[in-house]
């Protein structure tokens, strides 16, 4: 890495037809795992946090094989910003939503559903995951972009 | 009970990452010392029955903070070094192994593991999760029944936690999107 000059935009960036094909093979394979622990946390080892971490890996490993800046492209950063913003809002919903029914903070038996408290903890669970996939890919990106990128977008205004 | 082999050669591996992650001048190479030293640790996790943490020292410790580290020294400078390692100064030295001394001197006080009569599983709060934690949450991962449930309030401050370091990071690089 030092043998490169300077950092331009995508200069880390090594296109490999191997670290390509590879990628696209395994990501739907890792992002199914990621899923799967978030949901299946529940009953066996890992939950949100664990699957949030891999879910956004996920990203990370294809911005590795096409490109930090291309896939800053096709990454929808509105999206990004809803997991993580929603999922704390999700989480502090259900929360507040079982004191508003007049149980105590996250009384899951309050809400009038079937295993009111396994979907509960489902739900919580996945919001866990939306806000630490979407922080993770978050500071991933902005890292990748560093200051400089953020003083040459000041100067152009 | 004495340690396995297994167990022995992880301690081994372990230790010599993490010198390896401490003394290395090298940047590069001490990011990658310090991943191995979480993989390694992530192992230990598994071996010591705790798979949950396992987990997450193996896809943040050693996946994602390694990714980070090395997004940080492409986006600074890392620069070329004649030494191979870092000469510590006596205090450093001294100091380092003092704490090192003091939290090794607790170890022979620890229970073995997995023994049952070890206080963290004859607890009374132990005890009443174990007991009724299924009944109480209908989830099998008592890990899970305590996080969003017992604890879920504690778990919703983590969580805000999680999403403050982001948006602290975007403010501090003084950008207003992730992406």
């Amino acid at each position: 890495m030092s043998d490169v000059p300077e950092e331009t935009e995508g200069g880390l960036y090594v296109e490999s037809t191997i670290i390509m094909t590879t990628v696209r093979v395994v990501a739907p394979f890792v992002l199914t795992f990621a899923i799967f622990i978030m949901f299946h946390g529940a009953d066996s080892p890992g939950g949100g946090f664990q699957g949030g971490v891999i879910a956004g890996a996920t990203l990370m490993m294809v911005a590795f094989a096409f490109g930090i800046e291309s896939t800053r492209h096709w990454v929808n950063g509105g999206l990004v910003a809803a997991l993580a913003g929603g999922g704390v809002a999700v989480f502090a919903l259900v929360g507040l939503g079982s004191v508003v029914l007049g149980g105590s903070f996250l009384e899951y038996d309050v809400y009038p559903i079937y295993h009111a408290s396994k979907y509960g903890i489902e739900l919580v669970e996945f919001a866990i995951g939306g806000i630490v996939a979407g922080v993770v890919i978050g500071l991933f990106f902005v890292i990748a972009a560093g200051f400089d990128h953020a003083v040459s977008e000041e100067a152009e205004r | 009970m004495s340690p396995t082999f297994v167990e022995l050669a992880l301690i081994g591996f372990v230790l010599v990452a993490a010198l390896g992650a401490a003394l290395l001048r090298d940047l590069l190479a001490s990011i990658i010392a310090f991943a191995a030293y979480s993989l390694g640790i992530s192992i230990i996790w598994v071996i010591l029955q705790a798979p949950d943490v396992g987990l997450t020292e193996a896809a943040v410790g050693a996946g994602v903070m390694t990714l980070l580290f090395l997004l940080a020294i492409a986006k600074t400078a890392r620069p070329s070094e004649e030494r191979l390692f870092e000469r510590p100064g006596p205090g450093a030295v001294l100091v380092a192994g003092l704490f090192v001394l003091v939290m090794a001197a607790t170890v022979p006080a620890l229970p073995a593991i997995g023994a049952s009569d070890s206080p963290v599983v004859s607890g009374e709060v132990t005890e009443h999760y174990v007991e009724n934690a299924y009944e109480d949450t209908e989830v099998k991962n008592a890990v899970t029944a305590v996080l969003a449930g017992y604890r879920g309030l504690d778990t919703l401050g983590e969580a805000v936690v999680v999403f403050t370091a982001g948006i602290a990071t975007l403010a501090v690089l003084r950008r207003e999107e992730f992406t």
